[in-house]
């Protein structure tokens, strides 16, 4: 396989992923601010603190992929 | 969704272990994958020779060629992770393949078996990024700037837990979708030609998922091979 492909198939992979991921880790900060909310009984504090980190952890992933993206 | 007829429950069902194996098909088809596996790798290792034969040369071209891809993607280090990632691939390309055997199960259409070969892949990519860093690979958690690190380190764990649930929801619902579909199109529309389009199609899920699956966990590795960004 020539090295140039390989390079593309990288990046095919990488933004790929990319939607998915952005979903996910919403979803994952949601759920661990729920858990933690049940655990310490502070019932809505931690569950926003959890939803506005995973959605910065989504968006995060957005912006780095930008940054990648200028390369073309 | 009940399977309306799995081969080796009934094989189970001779030693008495019925209930057992038609509550675990992912489990005892997990074991007819591997046991294709190794049978096939000892066809193709058992007289290996300098000019190569038929099988031989099958194996040689599809392990060599992904060799060098998976080098490209990497770098050189990446070479001594390659022996994990083509067992994962072949795997889940043999799991995926078994759903279009009638009575066969694929051990892909279960969550249990995708969960673990999503945590052995990311994990495996940690461990190489401990060994190439040592204390240092924290860096890849702690993002830019000292003073954020606070805010940057649970992001980066979420975004970490996130690569694992990718994989796992990737594959587990592809399998499963096809699964699906084809009961459904079994049930309703009559028994033999009906879900045969959807099969077709599932050729090409098996290959493109198994592939994926793959890619993705060369890359991880790449990630935490390279610098800190």
């Amino acid at each position: 396989m020539k090295k140039e492909t390989g390079k593309n198939m990288r990046e095919l992979g990488y933004f790929a992923s990319l939607g998915i991921s952005v979903a996910l880790s919403i979803f994952i900060g949601l759920g661990l601010g729920l858990w933690l909310d049940k655990k310490f009984e502070t019932d809505p504090v931690l569950m926003f603190v959890g939803l506005a980190l995973g959605i910065v952890a989504g968006f995060s992933n957005i912006i780095r992929a930008g940054k990648k993206g200028k390369n073309y | 969704m009940e399977h309306p007829y799995l081969f080796l429950t009934s094989v189970f069902g001779l030693f008495g272990l019925e209930e057992w194996a038609a509550h675990h098909p992912h489990v005892t088809y997990m074991w007819l994958a591997m046991i294709i596996l190794v049978v096939f790798g000892w066809l193709a290792g058992k007289s290996v020779s300098l000019v190569p034969k038929t099988a031989q040369n099958v194996f040689e071209v599809l392990i060599s060629g992904l060799e060098e891809f998976v080098v490209s993607i990497t770098g050189e280090e990446g070479r001594k992770s390659y022996p994990l990632l083509i067992t994962i691939f072949l795997f889940v390309l043999v799991g995926n393949l078994m759903g279009l055997v009638p009575t066969l199960y694929p051990p892909t259409a279960s969550v249990n078996t995708t969960m673990a070969l999503a945590l052995i892949a990311v994990g495996w990519s940690h461990v190489i990024g401990v060994w190439h860093h040592g204390f240092k690979y924290i860096k890849h958690f702690l993002g830019p700037v000292p003073l954020m690190i606070p805010l940057f380190f649970p992001i980066e764990l979420i975004a970490h837990t996130a690569r694992v649930l990718s994989l796992t929801f990737r594959l587990f619902g592809n399998m499963m979708g096809h699964e699906l579909v084809v009961i459904i199109l079994l049930m309703l529309g009559g028994m033999f030609l009906a879900p045969l389009p959807v099969m077709a199609m599932g050729v090409f899920v098996a290959l493109v998922q198994a592939f994926v699956f793959f890619l993705l966990s060369t890359m991880y590795i790449a990630g935490a091979i390279e610098e800190a960004h």
